[in-house]
């Protein structure tokens, strides 16, 4: 019964991100499960994964628009103020008690950046109906639960409550201060804000302090509305239930809602132009944090594929570049990794240091970014990057989330590849695609965080 | 071989002790793909003093051994290093050390079979040298220095300094720069010999295989160490009362960070019982759906729902509340008086039962994929319990049971306040 608790140790190793909502593939080839995706109206979107694989279904609604700085704050609250009560669970409690009644059912929502997109998200999972002690409809339930708290909120006088919306304001001002509270995270985000300021991407997603006294309930409702009737709309069920179609069609809510030209960013703009721009901040700390922001630059060619195994060997995993030299050579860190952002074309490099190894740090870093350009990296290297990926594609049919996470992202994007194709041409890069790539990266901004 | 059925979840577990005294379990899992191996050794923070089973002398070691083992256990003599070689095959492979165990696994989708074959060559081949033991003393002291700047690792490891006066769960489990730099290969390689024989190891396996598949594979790839005595170790008395009642920190943070510790005494008896009543009576407390939980929430004194958790091993037991909060004290006032209310009038019987419910959902979908399942069944295992009782006994749990226990554990003198507070 009990899982991991929050003393022990649990290896921080690099690993690739499986999907992270970012993919441009499509799956469907996949034997037996696949997903099932229909237009219920335009810019409404259902996608059903039929599988036996688990013991709980999983509903999951996105909504998802633009990110803008002045509406960033306003889309958070939405999300935690859709919690506290809808017209049939008028409070949060109610909400919570008939989530409990329903086995210990679970209801999150969350709040992403993807790109230059702004994403609320909600996601409901029972178990199904097979493994209760006795026989409950608990998957129409679910969904009549979850559409009524995203679609149906408790609206008075033209507004969301009042007095809940102070409660909130005032949770959304801890969330948004508590973004020192992570050191790794928190140096990751200021590496970006710096790469993106004044852009899109830039922007905190879950907003700013200084916009919350603004915000009421009447203008609060108003964004609600404007988000609800532009916005791309998704809706994921993935589980072992039949006539999925039908209950969802048939909610009433889903008839309620308009068609629209779902207004999201496809494209979305480039970083900053800076050159190794350095950027140092304090906080009473043991560990020094660095992290360098890199752009990977080619206008003419699309290097989505073979920046992705440049990535892997870089620092992409635990045998990479990167964890082999500063790591188990140099002894100089416990962390160190790379990840690769798809849609942005970033990749960060990451690692907690000796405050006073930053320089000895950034040059083992650099000799490693220089090696790649060289071609300094060995063909058992390309293999086992090639592996590492073609698994992690492989794992996307493995866990309930991460299959709607990776639908998702290749809803978010028009390339549709197979996974089939997606592993071929993972399979077929070669050592001049990766020097290739290696030659379009350039550092944009070195943030250290440090005492 | 023993085939044990749970007809409720529609699970099967194959367990076998094999003669070298290794605890084997197999979980099959049809419909996927994944599949994952992990095996555990009973060699954890708390186990720094001992007699060795060999020589029969009392051995004492520095605090971080067994995470340090840990973390050498990946080198190997051919100059390989394991977790290069498990990368290179595609699959996830890591490791983790906790208060009472060590373990390692992967999970693989491809390459299950060699990955296997490599999982356990370099767990029962150790490979320490005076170069790496201390090439590794950096590594370490960057992790160790990654966690004191994280206030949730502190928060709890000052609870439990709070409850606990002499039992070594009080101590960090990577241990400190200074006792990590006392540790040299010799330590290592006793203790290994120690804790690392078949007999003190549980191997777990959950994947879409046939059973005599994956007891063939493991008894044609393991070593015949022979087979050796329990190991006995020993801890320090610890008093039944707590050490202090608090204490607070200072760390860059934005808002304080806090964990109520309740102190419990260690039992053998009726283990799973008890540890599903605890945690259905942590949830009636303090989950989202609590009275406790709304009116923190309303008067701003929380924002998220608390972590709950009850822990336990051979030496100690306790229950933790961890949550975030800008005015712990608070919270620690208001849970005090609504356990004392609840002991005088009772629960109440539908609460009870909601909460009941949501347990039962927590236990089955933990079952979804095998990367949990042979976690799971192996960390119980480790406390003699098949995973599976707790779904079995969920059913005799009722108010009655819930209310004594209610009177017995929720001590207010074994009560602690830990606080990390911003500067």
């Amino acid at each position: 019964m009990s899982c991991i608790n929050k003393k022990s140790r649990e290896e921080n190793l690099p690993h690739m991100e499986s999907s992270n909502g970012q993919a441009n593939i499509d799956s469907s080839i996949l034997k037996g499960n696949g997903v099932f995706s229909k237009t219920i109206k335009k810019g409404i979107n259902l996608h059903t994964i039929k599988t036996t694989k688990y013991k709980t279904n999983l509903i999951g609604i996105f909504l998802t628009f633009p990110i803008i700085k002045e509406e960033a704050t306003k889309n958070t609250l939405i999300a935690l103020m859709l919690k506290r009560g809808s017209k049939l669970y008028k409070t949060r409690e109610e909400i919570t008690n008939k989530l409990a009644e329903m086995y210990g059912a679970s209801l999150d929502s969350g709040i992403e950046k993807t790109g230059d997109n702004h994403i609320l998200k909600f996601y409901l999972e029972s178990i199904n109906e097979k493994y209760l002690p006795h026989k409950e409809d608990l998957f129409k339930q679910s969904i009549n639960l979850l559409f009524d708290v995203v679609f149906n909120p408790n609206i008075e006088n033209n507004g969301f409550n009042e007095e809940f919306l102070k409660q909130e304001k005032n949770s959304l001002e801890q969330i948004i201060n508590s973004k020192i509270d992570n050191k790794t995270t928190y140096a990751l985000n200021r590496c970006i804000e710096k790469m993106y300021e004044g852009k899109p991407y830039g922007v905190y997603k879950y907003g700013y302090v200084e916009d919350l006294k603004d915000i009421d309930g009447y203008n609060l409702y108003e964004q609600y509305k404007k988000i609800l009737s532009t916005c791309k709309i998704d809706i994921f069920v993935s589980g072992e239930n039949d006539n999925i179609e039908d209950i969802i069609v048939q909610n009433e809510k889903i008839a309620k809602l308009n068609e629209r030209e779902p207004n999201f960013i496809k494209f979305g703009q480039p970083s900053n132009p800076n050159n190794e721009k350095y950027v140092e901040e304090k906080m009473d700390i043991q560990q020094g944090k660095i992290v360098l922001g890199i752009d990977v630059e080619n206008k003419e060619k699309d290097l989505v594929y073979s920046a992705q195994m440049y990535n892997a060997i870089l620092g992409g995993t635990a045998n990479s570049k990167l964890f082999r030299n500063v790591r188990e050579k140099a002894s100089l860190a416990y962390t160190i990794s790379s990840s690769y952002m798809k849609l942005k074309s970033n990749i960060f490099i990451r690692a907690g240091i000796e405050i006073d190894k930053y320089e000895e740090a950034l040059k083992i870093i650099k000799e490693q970014m220089e090696e790649m350009k060289q071609g300094a990296f060995s063909d058992d290297d390309i293999e086992n990057a090639k592996r590492a990926i073609i698994t992690n594609i492989k794992n996307i049919k493995e866990e309930q989330d991460i299959e709607i996470s990776y639908y998702y992202g290749q809803e978010l994007s028009d390339v549709k590849t197979s996974l089939e194709e997606y592993i071929q041409k993972i399979e077929k890069i070669s050592r001049q695609d990766i020097i290739e790539v290696a030659n379009c990266v350039k550092i944009n901004t070195i943030y250290f965080l440090r005492n | 071989m023993q085939i044990i059925e749970n007809k409720i979840i529609k699970e099967k577990l194959y367990i076998e002790e094999l003669e070298n005294g290794l605890k084997v379990m197999f979980i099959p899992k049809k419909d996927t793909n994944k599949k994952m191996a992990i095996i555990g050794t009973k060699f954890g923070s708390i186990d720094n003093y001992f007699i060795n089973p060999k020589t029969k002398k009392e051995v004492i070691i520095p605090d971080g051994v067994a995470h340090f083992l840990e973390h050498k256990m990946f080198e190997q003599a051919d100059g390989t290093n394991s977790l290069d070689t498990l990368t290179s095959m595609g699959v996830e492979a890591n490791a983790y050390t906790t208060n009472d165990h060590t373990a390692y696994y992967f999970e693989a989708i491809d390459n299950f079979e060699p990955a296997f074959k490599e999982l356990l060559n370099y767990v029962f081949n150790p490979y320490y040298t005076d170069e790496n033991v201390e090439k590794e003393k950096g590594i370490i002291a960057q992790e160790i220095k990654m966690y004191d700047d994280d206030a949730i690792s502190k928060v709890f490891l000052n609870a439990l300094e709070c409850m606990y006066e002499k039992c070594p769960v009080r101590l960090d489990v990577a241990g400190t720069v200074e006792s990590i730099n006392k540790i040299n290969k010799e330590i290592l390689y006793d203790c290994y010999n120690t804790f690392y024989n078949p007999s003190n190891m549980i191997l777990s396996i959950s994947g879409n295989f046939e059973p005599d598949y994956i007891f063939n594979l493991i008894k044609n790839n393991l070593k015949n160490n022979e087979k050796q005595e329990k190991i006995q170790r020993i801890y320090p008395a610890e008093p039944e009362q707590i050490y202090s009642k608090y204490k607070e920190e200072k760390m860059d943070v934005s808002i304080p960070a806090f964990v109520i510790g309740i102190k419990d005494k260690v039992e053998k008896e009726n283990i799973v019982k008890k540890e599903l009543i605890l945690n259905i009576l942590l949830n009636y407390l303090l989950d989202e759906n609590s009275d406790l939980y709304k009116e923190l929430y309303d008067e701003g004194l929380l924002i998220s729902e608390p972590d709950l958790e009850y822990e336990y091993s051979d030496i100690y037991s306790h229950m933790m509340i961890f949550a975030y909060s800008k005015d712990p004290k608070k919270v620690y006032e208001k849970l005090k008086s609504k356990i004392k209310e609840l002991q005088k009038k009772g629960l109440d019987e539908k609460t009870f039962i909601r909460v009941k419910n949501k347990i039962y959902g927590r236990l089955v979908t933990s079952y979804n994929s095998p990367a949990q399942i042979g976690r799971i069944f192996m960390r119980d295992y480790m406390n003699n319990i098949i995973s599976f009782d707790y779904l079995n006994e969920w059913n005799s749990i009722n108010l009655e049971n819930a209310n004594k226990e209610l009177q017995n554990r929720f001590l207010e003198d074994k009560m602690v306040l830990s606080i990390v507070n911003p500067k």
